[in-house]
């Protein structure tokens, strides 16, 4: 701003005074307004919102020092220069305190003005950016992210340096980390956030459903295709195609996608005619994409288109106290969901939540607050309702790679969940034989614990519903008073 | 009236409002500043300004002193002052000044007319500064 035009007011009672400064400010190019007392000042300061702002400090009713107080609980951001009498220097000092950012003493020669000026407006436009890249950095919100962490800090920036770009984005991190959630994020902060943005779990559908998913089908194409149906990426024309867990995808399909990315053109199952489309394409695996490449499930070719912008998501352990943040917001939102009283963690809950290694990252701790919201009905979240891994004390070591897929969302058999250890390792201390439903007890606690108290993966693993491991807990809850 | 003498003090019968007082009424830096910082025009127009300012503020201190209305006499005083000093009227400024302060002791009607005084000194400079400068100008 500094040397550029620009906006002026000039609060001034003396008629004189006020002409000087005009003359002096219009012939450096500058746009100009008088405001004659403090009281007509505020309002058109607000409503014009000036860059700088010359202030008599001797007014005529309200003093210069309240207007400017005035002007700040406006929200006025201009630059103020004080314009005082030559023995006025104990005021200006006052008015500096108050935000001013110099002072002018009378009579003032249009030199002196002009550098008074445009060192005002640097100083402002400095201080303005200043505020910018600290809020840019302190943020504590992205785009439905929680987390204030330098981790966190990181991934917004690269979301946003890469939003505008038509480059692919290929996502990493353990499973519970946010994938899809930066996949959006880097949608709704592109260009093609007005287009649609279509995500596909390239682990969740059957191998030879693939390709139509992606590519779509002609009627007739296969046994059951009984209408024409668009595929994943006709969808996203125009707009955003996330594909998960993509090291997942079969060699075959693998080839397939390679040609799309290469050409921006596919053909449906069972078409011989050629679509072209527009797609931005971001991928996310939770294994570690080059060592898949090494292992030779994964094609080196399509990793090299893929993996063009890499953004890695943190996990939880690594993002200190983004866990009590994020934590506190899941309990007033599932709190109002259940109709529940929470208000907040008391203060040995949340170091216990602090402390916690967190293996299933934020899906586990949305489930462990889920857990107690349903379980519990209190004002605060006392340590007691926290479920005994996070009481042990234990941090524990935390996956070097996460070893298992991303969970399906719905409870059902999931056939790569990892089994439970033989009950003589779950209770090592069993000598006896003990009644069936103390059984059925110690069973799903430890199956809660082998899962990181993910209720729906232990439902799936028990082959039973989710409800059933909420009615049972609160019941033994109830039963320990 | 006794007539001002470059660094003498100002007038007896007000008591000493000055110790040492430029001998011109108007500083000829500052307005000659004020006039290369400006086009003829607008230097004009201030004058013009602060002419109509002295007009008006004089009388309406005088009539404030008159009333004992002090507070608005200080404000007025203050106006005075500031006009005085945008276009180097010092002496006027100066005296205009010591009216705004509440412990001067001198007798406010006896300010103001020296104010009003000061300020046709400082009109004529300033008639005289103008008429040069336009005749420069032409």
């Amino acid at each position: 701003m500094a040397g550029a035009a620009a906006r002026v007011l000039i609060v001034e009672d003396t008629p004189t005074q006020a002409e000087v400064a005009l003359a002096l400010l219009r012939d450096m190019g500058h746009e100009t307004r008088l405001a004659t007392t403090g009281e007509e000042a505020v309002p058109l300061a607000a409503e014009w919102r000036p860059d700088a702002i010359l202030m008599d400090l001797e007014l005529p009713g309200i003093s210069g020092l309240d207007a400017m107080r005035r002007m700040r609980a406006e929200g006025v951001k201009a630059a103020v220069v004080v314009v005082t009498s030559q023995g006025g220097i104990g005021s200006a000092v006052e008015a500096i305190r108050e935000g001013a950012v110099d002072y002018l003493p009378k009579p003032y020669p249009k030199a002196r003005l002009s550098t008074t000026l445009a060192n005002a407006l640097e100083k402002r436009a400095l201080a303005s950016e200043l505020q910018e890249v600290r809020s840019r950095l302190s943020r504590d919100r992205f785009m439905g992210f929680i987390g204030a962490s330098a981790p966190m800090q990181a991934v917004y920036r690269t979301i946003e340096s890469v939003a505008a770009s038509r480059a692919s984005v290929f996502i990493t991190g353990e499973s519970g980390t946010g994938k899809e959630l930066a996949a959006e994020a880097v949608h709704r902060a592109s260009p093609r956030r007005s287009k649609a943005f279509i995500a596909l779990n390239c682990g969740a559908i059957p191998r030879d459903l693939l390709e139509s998913e992606v590519f779509g089908h002609v009627r007739g194409a296969f046994t059951g295709a009984t209408d024409t149906r668009m595929g994943a990426a006709k969808l996203a024309d125009g707009g955003t195609l996330f594909l998960d867990e993509i090291g997942e995808m079969p060699p075959e399909m693998q080839v397939k996608l390679l040609r799309f990315l290469q050409t921006g053109s596919f053909q449906p199952v069972g078409s011989s005619k050629a679509e072209k489309v527009d797609v931005r394409i971001v991928s996310a695996t939770n294994r570690d994409p080059w060592a898949e490449v090494e292992a030779g499930r994964f094609r080196e070719d399509l990793y090299y288109r893929l993996y063009v912008v890499p953004l890695a998501m943190p996990p939880l352990r690594e993002r200190g106290s983004d866990v009590v943040l994020i934590a506190r917001h899941l309990l007033a939102a599932f709190a109002a969901e259940e109709g529940r009283r929470f208000r907040g963690f008391a203060p040995e809950a949340e170091a216990a939540l602090a402390a916690y290694s967190w293996p299933g990252n934020v899906r586990q701790l949305q489930n462990v607050v889920r857990n107690i919201v349903v379980l519990h009905d209190a004002e605060s979240v006392e340590a007691a309702m926290l479920p005994p891994m996070l009481l042990r004390g234990g941090v524990q070591a935390a996956p070097a790679a996460p070893p298992e897929p991303a969970p399906m969302p719905v409870p059902v058999l999931a056939p790569r969940e990892p089994l439970l250890p033989p009950l003589t390792e779950v209770f090592p201390g069993l000598a006896d034989f003990v009644p069936l439903a103390e059984l059925e007890r110690r069973y799903m606690l430890a199956a809660l614990d082998h899962v990181a108290q993910d209720v729906p993966r232990a439902a799936a693993i028990l082959g039973i519903n989710a409800s059933t491991i909420y009615r049972r807990l609160q019941a033994w809850r109830a039963e320990a008073g | 009236m006794t007539v001002v003498q470059g660094v003498q003090p100002y007038v007896d019968e007000t008591r000493l409002w000055c110790d040492r007082c430029p001998v011109s009424a108007i500083d000829p830096d500052i307005a000659g500043q004020l006039a290369a910082d400006l086009s003829a025009a607008d230097f004009v127009r201030i004058l013009k300004t602060f002419e109509a300012d002295l007009g008006r503020l004089s009388a309406e201190l005088e009539a404030a002193a008159g009333a004992g209305r002090l507070e608005e006499y200080r404000r007025l005083a203050h106006s005075l002052a500031g006009a005085a000093a945008a276009v180097g009227a010092r002496r006027l400024e100066q005296v205009a000044r010591i009216a705004m302060d509440r412990g001067n002791g001198n007798d406010p009607a006896l300010l103001a007319v020296r104010v009003r005084q000061e300020a046709r000194a400082a009109l004529a400079e300033l008639d005289a500064l103008t008429a040069a400068r336009q005749a420069g100008a032409g």
